[in-house]
């Protein structure tokens, strides 16, 4: 009977068990052998040892430009991502009349499907009739181009991120609402004003759905795609080439299936290490109300 | 221990017959499309011949087109049977299929694949499918940029099915509006500045309101400058040979005039290029570079407007006629199992046998043709009569001094560096000459890279 009831689980399991193994084990697998072999999809791979991973480091200008870039962006966005995260959390936590409606608006952003966002943000800050740059005239302000611009390119993108918070907002709330009222009665007593609740009581007991969203925050930063795909392609002046993008190109435009491998495994590794970083300091900062 | 089970509520079952209602008619409607709705992939239609499978780029009104050719083709014959295929984002599907081992026999594709993929044994040459005689006897007449394109170390990978080449289109009435002479086009690159310093408009607050001519695309003007970005001799770019230079230095000093900054923020507020909302169409551009799509566009979407075209006037010591010209190529990939058939149908289509027949096939797409006796067909002479500024594309495309992107394994990465090394000169970053150097030495250090990989 056991047996059997063994026998119907794997059953039931195999499509997600094959689909695993096929479309995610087999690629990281092969990826990793690819990343040593010159391998262009027309002619079998090519042993080629640490060819490709020599070329990254010491014959690829643009790894190091696209490396520059996915960090910047990180730095940049990740923090501002949390600020205004926490921050309309915080002020969508208070007993206001249309809360619904205020959270609800400021959630929609983020189930926006990102292509559409891109598409959205080329228009606002389009120099000439875009909403931001008109907004910024009627302010006295000649805005800059944007995302035609070197200067202001990546902090576009940066912008863009920030109306897209209301997903992590969401997990913040949701955060804020595990805190228990006993917490904030007993500083209530010890006489700590609005700041005080905040800083003593909020912040550390919000501090672990913050590292959370610092993770996955990190990791989406330097896996950003779509929207530079879709919005500048890496311009202007590889302003905007960020590692997934450039990871891509080598791929597909210029069929360098393994030199792609290896960027790839880069990017996992330097995501792995960085990760690890985070989870070794988070015993500093982060309070499990333990 | 086990929960008794609890009795479903009412409410709960209402709810389970709503979603099953919504699922069995997910289900019904299905069913209906596909045995109602679904439109099968079209099938042989003669099922003794063998079946050529083509794919193209082509999608509605242009996949008419290519269906009527396709039909005349095999109407033609008796021993293939084509059958064509959209497929949008061609090369990587045809990447897919082709290390699959199941290629398409012949298929449609831009220029640009034939230098990557014939470096990597991925296309068949077709001189290799004709006698010797024929293929010199072709290679003679075909014009200069098709056959420069489909040429690659010797072998001639892809045929044309249209060209694009690209010249200027103006607008008389803004002409006449600024005291210019219609009649008398600027015929030198400096008359042709002249002539646009007096067509830029401005509002009261200095923002641009017309753009006179502002030159971008540095391939363009490096052939009118009688430049170039690859010797073929040695084999090696020459991407600072100085008429190189001063053709980036031009355009960054025209760009300067008005101001880089401003000329984006103008342009960015036009509406896209596609049809009918052209700016030149709008009178944003009274002088602007385009190809020659354009006129069949213009008589469709405008066809009240007045306009005129003329090919780029050089600048002194420069290239007259000239400019970089690219196109649609009919390849076969290697691995193709009826590459007999394929080539059947590209000599059909391009005009290799019968040029006069395929002269009618040019004028049903609007496009240019890859040699002088398609254009001279009566067929082609009556559509050049009705569309009298197609013209001077014609007469651009027979010139030796159109230029084709250079036959580099890495044309893609050389043709993104190109574009960069004009960025950075537009954007002051660096000067037009230190761009060039740096795109040369980035994309010769590709070419290593690539040749180095591959020993």
């Amino acid at each position: 009977m056991a047996r059997r009831n063994n026998l119907a689980g794997w059953l039931l399991v195999s499509p997600v068990v094959l689909g695993l193994v096929v479309f995610t084990l087999y690629p990281f697998v092969a990826s990793l052998a690819l990343s040593f072999c010159e391998y262009d999809i027309f002619t079998p791979p090519r042993w080629i040892g640490l060819w490709n991973y020599e070329t990254m480091l010491s014959r690829d200008p643009l790894f190091w430009k696209s490396l520059g870039n996915v960090l910047y962006y990180t730095i940049l966005a990740v923090p501002l991502g949390i600020l205004f995260g926490v921050g309309l959390a915080l002020l969508l936590d208070a007993r206001i009349r249309g809360l619904a409606v205020y959270r609800t608006i400021f959630f929609l952003p983020s189930i926006v499907p990102v292509v559409a966002t891109s598409v959205l943000w080329i228009w606002l800050l389009n120099p000439q009739i875009g909403l931001v740059n008109t907004l910024l005239r009627l302010a006295g302000i000649e805005g800059p181009t944007w995302l035609a611009s070197v200067r202001w390119s990546k902090e576009s993108l940066v912008f863009m991120g920030v109306w897209g918070v209301g997903g992590s907002m969401l997990i913040y709330l949701a955060g804020l609402k595990d805190i228990p009222a006993s917490l904030y009665e007993a500083a209530l007593v010890d006489g700590a004003n609005a700041w005080q609740r905040v800083r003593y009581v909020t912040l550390p007991m919000l501090t672990p759905v913050i590292f959370f969203n610092l993770v996955m925050g990190m990791i989406g930063s330097f896996q950003y795609f779509t929207q530079a795909y879709v919005m500048t392609q890496g311009g202007p002046l590889d302003s905007t080439r960020f590692y997934a993008l450039h990871l891509f190109y080598e791929a597909f435009q210029y069929l360098k299936m393994g030199y792609a491998s290896a960027l790839a495994w880069v990017l996992f590794l330097m995501v792995v290490a960085v990760t690890a970083l985070l989870f070794r300091s988070q015993h500093k900062w982060v309070h499990y109300g333990r | 221990m086990i929960d008794e089970e609890k009795p479903i509520s009412r409410r709960r079952k209402q709810i389970l017959w709503i979603v099953r209602g919504i699922f069995i008619a997910a289900a019904a409607a299905g069913a209906l499309w596909l045995f109602v709705g679904y439109q099968p992939p079209r099938h042989k239609v003669w099922p003794g011949r063998e079946k050529v499978v083509f794919w193209h780029m082509w999608t509605s009104n242009w996949a008419e087109v290519v269906q009527n050719i396709v039909d005349r083709f095999n109407e033609s014959q008796d021993r293939y049977e084509v059958v064509p295929l959209t497929v949008t984002g061609g090369s990587l599907k045809t990447l897919i299929a082709t290390s699959g081992g199941a290629p398409p026999d012949c298929m449609a594709q831009w220029e640009s694949v034939i230098p990557a993929w014939a470096e990597r044994g991925a296309l068949v040459p077709l001189d290799t499918l004709m006698p010797p005689d024929e293929w010199h006897a072709l290679r003679d007449r075909l014009y200069t940029a098709v056959r420069d394109i489909g040429m690659y170390k010797g072998h001639f990978y892809g045929l044309s099915t249209g060209m694009n080449i690209w010249a200027v289109y103006y607008r008389p009435d803004h002409f006449r509006e600024a005291g210019l002479d219609p009649d008398k086009f600027p015929r030198t690159l400096e008359d042709l500045d002249a002539a646009a310093d007096k067509l830029f408009q401005y509002d009261s607050a200095g923002r641009i309101t017309r753009i006179g001519f502002s030159p971008r695309w540095l391939v363009q003007y490096v052939a009118v400058f009688g430049g170039s970005l690859y010797d073929p001799a040695t084999d090696r770019l020459t991407f600072t040979n100085p008429r190189n230079v001063e053709a980036l230095e031009w355009i960054t000093a025209r760009a300067d005039k008005y101001g880089f900054e401003r000329i984006l923020q103008f342009e960015s507020g036009l509406s896209t290029t596609m049809q009918a909302s052209w700016p030149f169409i709008s009178g944003a551009f009274s002088m602007v570079l385009d190809g020659q799509w354009r006129v069949e566009q213009l008589a469709k979407f405008a066809p009240e407007l007045e306009y005129r075209v003329a090919p780029i006037p050089p600048p002194k010591g420069g290239k007259p006629l000239a400019c970089w010209s690219n196109g649609n190529f009919m390849i076969i990939p290697s691995g193709a199992r009826h590459k007999e058939g394929a080539w059947a149908f590209m000599r059909f289509w391009s005009g290799v046998d019968k040029p006069e027949r395929a002269a009618e096939f040019y004028t049903w797409g609007g496009w240019l043709p890859i040699t002088p006796e398609v254009a001279a067909a009566p067929i082609y002479q009556a559509y050049c009569n009705k569309y009298p500024q197609f013209r001077t594309f014609l007469e651009v495309m027979a010139s030796p001094n159109v230029q084709v992107t250079p036959p580099v394994p890495v044309q893609a990465y050389m043709m993104n560096r190109v574009g960069w090394a004009e960025d950075a000169a537009l954007r002051k970053t660096l000067s037009p000459r230190q761009a060039l150097q740096q795109a040369a030495r980035e994309t010769e250090r590709e070419i290593e890279n690539d040749r180095v990989g591959k020993e």
